[in-house]
């Protein structure tokens, strides 16, 4: 416990300490930088979009990795777990391979908002596919069957029977791709070029704050990410239930 | 402190039934499914398509590119970048952070789990989901959090630290605690639903049988998530091998000295210095695959084991 | 007296298990704690073995105060109703495993193990792994391992409750013949009255966090201390506004003695040997009144007769 405390709890605190030092006036000053709004603007907008990407291929991911076979399934299987496992500063540089100057598809994403936005994506691959994998496993094809038995088609079946009971999975698998989404910073490094106003996300902030000394403005920024990401994930945890008991009333 | 609670025992004695039941029946589906999925083949093949068309542009062709990038000349490119002194050193220290850190996480992490599901005590839940947190921080913001705590200067603990001989921050006990941080949940998530899963009936009949503490967590607890914890391992050090924005912050980032192979990557590449920044990636990203693999090869073994 | 249990309370939260329970369990004898579920049986079980801990009231066993003794020291036996197995371990190792833990030299420990294999004869599966037993197989093992180091008393939690009826009876008598042999004082808990019955010694019933009443099982069976001990240990039914059991009660066909109860059969059921029938009185109870078929037969009892009901003499009532 005193080693938890150590390592995470007092080091969060403190941040938070550290940014209301100064009372509202650092918040005030910090966010009225217009390179730091852009950046959490940028950081926000993309990885929503990205989580709303991930909702949708997560889940269509899932669903070919559980129910189809094919040769090589397995395979595809441990490819979702790279972006997780590779260093991030590797996920960048790998992107950067295929997307970046020399791109062999003349695709020229790097120092664009693109690249950005293929970073997040990339990193965040794995959420929701593993959150809704495993539900997805533990349900009955019997109750699709039934559903087909009485005359439902496979698009309503599958809206009707099949996404009620995955909504809290993806939600939940959303949340934490959004989490991740707002604090990446390794891949992106290289990859967006840091432009300011244009491509510089909030963790490249934090970052050119704390090598510039500027520890308070730093720690204001990092509470502004950390109550996001808290929002996000109280919020898409307050939508999931709504929805499933909506669901559940109607269905 | 905590006291035990013999109502949620009892229910979790039923638990590995159900269990193996559901393994079973998850068997029988894998015929069924097929069946399902060859209902309507267009469709089917739609989604297959979509499914690899997407994974083949986001992460494996890149992924060879950099393979590629990396064997363009042969060996030669891995050779020369091994024999530069910089990335001997960065490679070396980041293998030593990460050993330590995993095995300071893994001490930690048994202790956790065994807390989270053996005991209950007040505050228990809310520590389960603080335990998630360093999942969601962003690297950064973990080094920055450390900065503020233990550097030399203005930390709130930084400076009686350093008065008492300890530096943590621009040395290695910074890095280690950066590197715990990230990778702390990793071993908790893989114990803890086997811990529930086998329940302590096992435990309580070897204290019955006159078996210590100690002596009950090392010849029944251990032995049964010995599987949870080798996934764990595995995965925290894939984890800590890669971590970049939490070291860069409080490693001080001097070549030769506190610079890690994830920092030098970036280093190299903004000096130019691709063949040997795509050298060291491909030796990160093989090590990180080859953790997956490993995971991925002993998972089955494990779960026909406890059938 | 082996077991003393004195002022034992326990609560999980707002729900009593034990309320103020006092017994004591004899030495070398074979007892039941028999109850519903949920009656704090195995509560009080898992107390004495120091799995539990009581809230207040003090336990002792052989004389030796143990109410504050971690399980490990008490010198007990535990079977687990779902066995708890060392699954990671052959069979042998788990009856070991007890032995090991106590350093005893390995040819001691050999010889132990293989002795008790044979008692409960597993000798041989001794190097298989639990998974690949059946449920009574398993139990048996769980048995052995309990009973290798010589505990001053074996405690059972539902130790056939996981088993199909058939393994169930056949270790029901095994156990029996086994504590013949061996001596032990053994406690086991359950809520099949027929199982109490059958197998022990002694039984206690416990319901809702109290013991209802004590005794061997023809002072239970014969005098109940109320109604609830009469309805839990066999059928009953109401005559004359008291608790009767079906087949202490006399049928006839004609008037004979005085204050006898007159009624109607309003159903006639033969399972076997026996006739069920339903009587609905002329004051309005519906009694239920088990005979053999020769009786029966003898009455020419159908649905529609007149009937005179009776208790037999030395019948139970409450």
């Amino acid at each position: 416990m005193i080693w938890f405390s150590l390592l995470v709890l007092i080091p969060l605190a403190a941040i938070i300490v550290k940014a209301s030092g100064g009372g509202w006036h650092t918040y005030a000053d910090t966010l009225s930088n217009s390179q730091t709004l852009d950046a959490i603007k940028l950081t926000v907008g993309t990885s929503l979009l990205v989580t709303a990407l991930n909702m949708v291929m997560g889940t269509i991911i899932a669903w070919v990795l559980v129910r189809d076979r094919f040769p090589g399934k397995a395979l595809l299987d441990l490819v979702i777990d790279i972006p997780f496992a590779l260093p991030t500063i590797v996920a960048g540089l790998v992107l950067l391979s295929l997307y970046g100057a020399d791109s062999p598809l003349g695709l020229h994403f790097a120092n664009t908002r693109s690249a950005v936005f293929l970073a997040i994506a990339f990193v965040t691959l794995p959420f929701v596919v593993r959150t809704v994998q495993p539900v997805l496993e533990e349900m009955e094809t019997d109750v699709e069957d039934a559903a087909a038995s009485l005359g439902a088609s496979r698009a309503v079946t599958f809206r009707r029977v099949v996404l009620p009971t995955l909504v809290p999975a993806i939600f939940a698998g959303a949340s934490l791709s959004f989490a991740r989404g707002i604090s990446e910073y390794g891949s992106l490094v290289l990859l967006s070029g840091n432009l300011p106003h244009r491509t510089e996300v909030t963790s490249v902030r934090v970052m050119s704050y704390l090598e510039g000394g500027d520890t308070a403005a730093a720690a204001s920024v990092a509470t502004v990410l950390l109550v996001v990401a808290l929002l996000a994930i109280v919020s898409l945890d307050i939508i999931a239930r709504r929805v499933a008991r909506r669901d559940g009333r109607n269905g | 402190m905590a006291k035990r609670l013999s109502e949620r025992r009892r229910e979790r004695g039923t638990s590995s039934s159900a269990g193996r039941e559901r393994r079973s029946k998850r068997a029988q589906r894998a015929h069924h499914s097929a069946a399902v999925g060859r209902r309507n083949p267009a469709l089917t093949w739609g989604l297959r398509f979509l499914v690899v068309g997407y994974l083949l542009m986001l992460v494996l062709w890149p992924s060879w590119y950099v393979v590629q990038h990396t064997f363009a000349d042969g060996l030669t490119g891995i050779q020369t970048a091994l024999q530069d002194p910089d990335v001997q050193h960065a490679l070396l220290l980041t293998a030593e952070v990460s050993v330590l850190a995993v095995a300071i996480n893994l001490v930690f992490g048994v202790g956790v789990s065994l807390l989270l599901v053996r005991y209950d005590f007040p505050g228990r839940r809310v520590l389960s989901a603080l335990i998630d947190l360093p999942l969601s921080v962003s690297p950064v913001v973990v080094g920055l959090a450390l900065v503020l705590v233990y550097n030399g200067r203005y930390g709130w603990f930084g400076p009686w630290l350093e008065d008492n001989g300890i530096q943590i921050i621009f040395s290695w006990p910074g890095m280690v605690m950066a590197t715990c941080f990230v990778a702390l949940p990793l071993i908790i998530r893989e114990v803890v639903p086997v811990l529930e899963e086998i329940g302590d009936d096992q435990e309580q009949a070897a204290r019955s049988l006159g078996a210590s503490g100690w002596q009950t967590f090392w010849r029944i607890t251990v032995p049964g998530i010995r599987w949870a914890i080798v996934y764990g391992v595995v995965l925290s050090l894939a984890r800590s091998l890669g971590e970049f924005g939490a070291v860069k912050v409080v490693a001080g980032n001097v070549a030769g000295e506190t610079q890690t192979a994830t920092v030098l990557v970036q280093q190299k590449y903004q000096n130019f210095e691709q063949t040997t920044a795509y050298s060291v990636s491909f030796l990160l990203a093989f090590a990180a695959v080859l953790c997956l693999i490993v995971v991925a090869l002993l998972r089955p073994k494990a779960s026909k084991e406890s059938r | 007296m082996s077991i003393e249990v004195k002022n034992v309370n326990k609560r999980f939260g707002d729900f009593v298990a034990l309320d103020d329970v006092s017994v004591s369990l004899p030495t070398g004898q074979l007892t039941a704690l028999l109850g519903p579920s949920g009656g704090g049986k195995s509560t009080l079980l898992r107390i004495i073995a120091g799995l539990d801990s009581a809230d207040s009231g003090s336990i002792s066993i052989e004389g030796t105060e143990a109410t504050h003794l971690p399980p490990q020291k008490r010198n007990i036996g535990f079977v687990f109703q779902h066995y708890a197995a060392f699954k990671h371990m052959s069979v042998a190792k788990n009856v070991a495993f007890g032995l090991e833990i106590r350093k005893k030299p390995k040819p001691e420990i050999e010889r132990k193990v293989n002795e008790l294999l044979d008692l409960v004869h597993l000798s041989q599966f001794a190097n298989r792994l639990p998974a690949q037993l059946s449920g009574g197989q398993r139990q048996r093992m769980a048995l052995a391992r309990a009973l290798a180091v010589e505990p001053t008393v074996l405690l059972l939690d539902e130790p056939f409750g996981a088993l199909d009826a058939k393994v169930r009876k056949e270790l029901r008598d095994w156990l029996r013949r086994l504590h013949d042999e061996v001596h032990v004082t053994t406690v086991f808990v359950t809520h099949d009255q027929e199982e109490a019955l059958e197998v022990a010694d002694e039984i206690v019933v416990i319901n809702q966090g109290r013991v209802e009443q004590v005794g061997t099982p023809d002072q239970l069976y014969d005098a109940p201390a109320n109604d609830f001990v009469m309805s839990f240990l066999g059928d009953v039914t109401t005559l004359g506004g008291e608790l009767i059991r079906p087949h202490d009660i006399e049928v006839d066909v004609t008037p004979g003695e005085p204050g006898a109860i007159e009624g109607s059969v309003s159903r006639v059921l033969r399972i076997g040997f026996e006739v069920r029938l339903t009587v609905l009185t002329d004051v309005g109870e519906v009694v239920t009144v088990e005979l053999t078929r020769t009786n029966a037969r003898r009455l020419g009892i159908a649905e529609g007769s007149r009937v005179y009901l009776n208790a037999v003499l030395g019948a139970t009532r409450v």
